[in-house]
């Protein structure tokens, strides 16, 4: 599914005395059926674009073509429901708006506000948590006595439960420990490989993203500054620095050695790789 | 050094389920320790006992004096907690009225209110920022803020609740110098909680909990030593922890660095 910006600007509270552009003349194509990540500072927009393109705020200049629909302040979108399913919003700690008493409930609240039969209703929701790797055991539980992965795998399928082409992820490490983090990846990666979803995320954890991302967008300055496959985005780290975005500690590490020993070990995923860099570069 | 903070036999149970069951833990004077633990160890639970925010009847001695149900006001003036979403604590308009809320609660004069503000917001660096909305900041000057209006108050312990893990690498990296200044220059015992292993090497001790139990504790050389004991209840070893001790075994380096510069300097000589 297309989801491009065409020069996207978005100014909150235009014309008042609170006025702020946060972004200006955005260009920005999304891959599809990959896994793309959107990182900048806090501040930088990169919730506002995710936004956009479920048509939640409307660019204040430019538009986005999200399919064969135009997001843009002069026309009047015709079907923003079939928008809405097909991309899939998930905000950050999504659990916190959990207000149903089963499981089942709140995977298949969302449905039921759309008048789907219950049938269809009980497959989708056995599917969606399929999905997020529970089963379905878990519906009669209450949400809210869930371990904290659980609620998150939980609040996932009930976007899912819409089989929407775009998954897009807000800021979905925080507050997670490595081992449910590790359980994201896995999970968000199966979404792509197949479910053959396309997947956004949008997020300031570098080290996750590192271990996730197909491809990049760095974002700064109100556009986007840098983009590419992790391995290009990465092996800027001056630049990324300089828009206040760290880099993953195995790049941090190769990176020091190249600036103060003039060693130059080459981009490495795994630690245990750069093990071997090591010991070849110190004998 | 004495033991600035002391917890006997705590148990505590939430509805039927027991998050702690005789617990122990002491912190010594003038420490660094980063308390760790998976999501759902009682992390959490645990500053809200310290700080009286629920009550419990275990033996917890704070700064020499034991916690009782009537001395919790006292016992608060001691511990600075920093917690994850520091809008949730902010009451003022501006940082400066922010930072005289507490002190004017103590119903100090306004010129030594007005004096404490002055050295505290000197020694964060953030002058600038006193006329300013709390509000309106960034989340890394939120969190300079909350510490300066806790440091008016001069507290021994400083508790950080997740308090850092959220903050943009650059600020976080400003907030940690000036946490170590603290540390340093005047001896302020710093209790980090959090889940981001990452942390931990800032500071000399570790504490790793799971399940209302300490599963390990000490000094962080030795703690990251058990990296199995880490991986069996989901947690990775910091990076560095990792590194350094791959680098150890094929004699790269002869002990644990946590230091990145250091780390490059020894293989490198």
């Amino acid at each position: 599914m297309e989801i491009k910006f065409n020069n996207v600007g978005y100014i909150y509270n235009e014309k008042s005395s609170l006025e702020k552009e946060i972004l200006k003349d955005l260009n920005l194509e999304i891959k599809s059926n990959q896994i793309n990540a959107i990182i900048g500072k806090s501040g930088s927009g990169k919730t506002t674009i995710i936004e956009m393109i479920n048509a939640l705020i409307i660019p204040t200049s430019g538009n986005i073509k999200v399919d064969n629909c135009f997001i843009e302040k002069k026309s009047k979108i015709v079907n923003i429901s079939l928008l809405r399913f097909n991309v899939g919003l998930i905000f950050e700690f999504p659990e916190e708006q959990f207000f149903n008493k089963t499981v089942e409930k709140e995977i298949g609240f969302g449905l039921k506000t759309f008048n789907y039969k219950t049938d269809e209703i009980k497959q989708r929701i056995s599917n969606a948590l399929k999905m997020v790797g529970l089963d379905d055991s878990y519906l009669p539980r209450n949400p809210h006595t869930l371990s904290n992965g659980e609620k998150r795998k939980v609040a996932i399928a009930s976007i899912l439960v819409f089989n929407p082409k775009v998954v897009i992820f807000d800021e979905p490490t925080v507050g997670l420990d490595s081992n449910s983090k590790n359980n994201l990846i896995r999970l968000i990666k199966m979404l792509k490989n197949k479910y053959n979803k396309t997947i956004i995320v949008v997020t300031q954890d570098v080290d996750f993203l590192h271990k996730m991302a197909d491809y990049i967008f760095v974002l700064s300055d109100k556009k986007v500054v840098l983009e590419g496959d992790k391995y290009q985005v990465f092996s800027e780290v001056e630049t990324l620095r300089k828009h206040g975005i760290g880099v993953p500690k195995v790049i941090e590490f190769s990176h020091k050695v190249l600036m103060e020993k003039g060693i130059k070990m080459g981009y490495r995923d795994e630690i245990n790789d750069l093990i071997k860099d090591i010991y070849r570069y110190a004998k | 050094m004495d033991d600035i903070l002391i917890i006997k036999d705590l148990t505590f149970k939430y509805n039927d389920n027991i998050i702690f069951d005789n617990f122990n833990l002491t912190i010594k004077r003038g420490t660094w320790t980063t308390i760790i633990g998976p999501n759902g160890s009682g992390k959490s639970t645990l500053v809200k006992i310290i700080m009286g925010l629920i009550k419990s009847d275990s033996y917890i001695v704070i700064d020499n004096t034991l916690k009782t149900n009537d001395n919790i006001k006292e016992i608060r003036k001691k511990i600075g907690v920093i917690f994850e979403h520091p809008d949730s604590t902010f009451v003022a308009e501006t940082v400066m009225d922010e930072m005289a809320f507490a002190l004017e609660n103590l119903e100090l004069k306004n010129d030594d209110i007005k004096r404490k503000i002055k050295e505290v917001s000197k020694y964060l660096n953030i002058t600038h920022l006193l006329e300013k909305n709390p509000f309106q900041l960034s989340g890394g000057q939120k969190q300079l803020v909350a510490l300066a209006s806790i440091l008016v108050l001069e507290p021994t312990i400083l508790i950080l609740d997740e308090a850092i893990n959220r903050i943009d690498y650059v600020e976080r990296d400003n907030i940690l110098a000036v946490l170590s200044k603290l540390h340093k220059e005047k001896g302020v015992t710093i209790i980090n909680i959090t889940h981001d292993i990452e942390e931990a090497v800032y500071g000399d001790d570790v504490i790793l909990i799971d399940n209302g139990k300490i599963i390990l504790n000490g000094n962080k050389e030795l703690v990251f030593l058990e990296e199995k004991v880490f991986n069996q209840i989901g947690l990775d070893i910091p990076f560095m922890a990792s590194l350094s001790q791959k680098l150890m075994y094929y004699n790269l380096i002869d002990e644990m660095t946590f230091d990145m510069d250091l780390m490059v300097n020894k293989i490198w000589k």
